[in-house]
């Protein structure tokens, strides 16, 4: 995973960039003075490279393209340390997300769990279906053996309102 | 004392495998005179799907939101951070972005529901902490856990970002000290408390996930606590079911008991431990139960 270098030549896509920008509401990146708060405490920055001010100053220059299919976007954790920390309200982990929604808009490489989560909510509702598990002694139970309620999928009339939600934005 | 009556949404993982959760909740609630109102047709809260369409993860939040709603309900429970995280962004975005919520009904419309952002959300740790309170948890306590040393883990979305109604300080937070602490046992402090388990990375960066979690818990290992305490399923699934591949990825023998604070809450009630699903934890829970029967 390596992205492009800030000082490089290339023309920046400002027309990728807007619509982007129009994904994160107020947080703007254009705010950003590079003071790397969010980089110092991000927990894939130790262990996966991640380095959020990067993200900010690269789409800020409308290097978009370039993030989107450098795969940097897919190891961010989500613990939103950045947006917290930010002392000019900048939401790197917002930005993050909006590209990825433009990652899978333009079919660059998704890692595929991502889109299976979704085809697994549009099938049953859930991310899952209740699994069988193992009690510490190897004893097979599941929410029947526990006496927990039954568990039921979403209705048909869900999926077919969460299909069109996925196309309506 | 007067019985209230509150929404439960348990979302996508509580109830297809972190039964334990499920278990305790809907034990320990009702002896402090809680009454858990199960939601009809509920469905995924939306965060899974914030990465491939955001807009989308808005409406899956607002339905179930709209979902509660219909129970005329004031409360609605949340036990977990990521669903408690998307309900509560959604409610917000929604309340101050009127042509959003117009998108929104419209798709809702089509299920008879319409979101009006009445209710509150809370998660277990400050329902209990600030709804429940410091008397009424110490007066259900019939087995102190005295001489316990326990270390809170509370998990990135409750804390994060604050102002957007969270549960606790976003960088110094002591609820779930608290509710320990009037267990009689004592909640430890730790340079690691705020760091996150990595769940969120298993679906691009499994290492890396299991490096987050390991290295928390080996640091935690070595500071010499009884164990590990938690609110979220999705912390839950990485520091108590997984604890063999945390360790091969970390190198580290991992031996540290992991417990949801309502089975720790449930057995300082002296409810007995299946109950309350302490079967279900993979990690060493024996030991731990050793030291409080």
């Amino acid at each position: 995973m390596s992205i492009l270098d800030l000082m490089t030549t290339k023309k920046p896509d400002l027309k990728l960039r807007s619509k982007v920008f129009g994904k994160i509401g107020e947080h703007s990146p254009y705010d950003c003075f590079q003071c790397i708060r969010c980089t110092s405490g991000c927990p894939s920055m130790k262990m996966l490279e991640l380095k959020p001010h990067e993200v900010v100053s690269l789409a800020r220059l409308g290097f978009v393209d370039d993030v989107v299919d450098s795969g940097v976007l897919w190891a961010c954790a989500m613990c939103l340390k950045c947006k917290e920390r930010c002392p000019q309200e900048v939401a790197p982990v917002d930005l993050i997300m909006a590209l990825r929604n433009l990652a899978v808009e333009m079919e660059a490489t998704v890692p595929e769990s991502f889109l299976k989560s979704v085809s697994m909510i549009l099938e049953t509702g859930f991310v899952q279906k209740p699994q069988r598990t193992v009690t510490r002694r190897m004893e097979k139970v599941d929410r029947d053996r526990l006496g927990l309620p039954r568990f039921r999928e979403a209705s048909d009339r869900f999926k077919s309102v969460f299909m069109k939600a996925l196309g309506t934005f | 004392m007067i019985a209230l009556r509150v929404a439960v949404y348990w979302g996508c993982v509580i109830p297809t495998i972190q039964y334990a959760y499920e278990m305790s909740v809907r034990e320990v609630f009702p002896r402090l005179s809680i009454e858990l109102v199960d939601l009809e047709d509920f469905s995924c809260c939306g965060l899974p799907v914030r990465s491939v369409n955001a807009y989308a993860s808005v409406y899956l939040a607002a339905r179930n939101l709209a979902i509660a709603e219909k129970t005329g309900l004031e409360d609605l429970l949340v036990p977990c951070n990521g669903c408690h995280l998307s309900l509560s962004e959604a409610k917000q975005y929604l309340s101050g972005d009127e042509e959003l919520r117009r998108k929104v009904n419209s798709l809702l419309g089509e299920e008879g529901l319409e979101l009006k952002g009445s209710m509150r959300i809370w998660h277990t740790i400050d329902f209990l902490h600030d709804l429940i309170g410091e008397e009424r948890i110490r007066e259900s306590v019939r087995r102190r856990l005295e001489r316990l040393r326990f270390a809170p883990h509370y998990g990135c979305h409750i804390l994060r970002p604050s102002g957007w109604g969270r549960v606790d300080d976003s960088e110094s937070p002591t609820k779930l000290d608290d509710l320990l602490g009037w267990l009689g046992a004592e909640g430890v402090d730790y340079p690691e408390k705020l760091d996150c388990c990595g769940n969120l990375l298993l679906l691009s960066h499994p290492d890396a996930a299991f490096s987050f979690a390991g290295l928390k818990l080996k640091a935690l290992k070595e500071s010499g606590v009884d164990g590990v305490v938690d609110c979220c399923p999705s912390c839950h699934m990485m520091f108590d079911m997984r604890q063999g591949s945390l360790g091969a990825t970390v190198g580290a023998t991992l031996d540290v008991p992991v417990l949801y604070y309502t089975q720790l809450l449930g057995l300082a009630m002296g409810i007995d431990v299946e109950s309350l699903g302490l079967h279900l934890n993979r990690s060493p829970a024996d030991e731990l139960l050793k030291k409080i029967s």
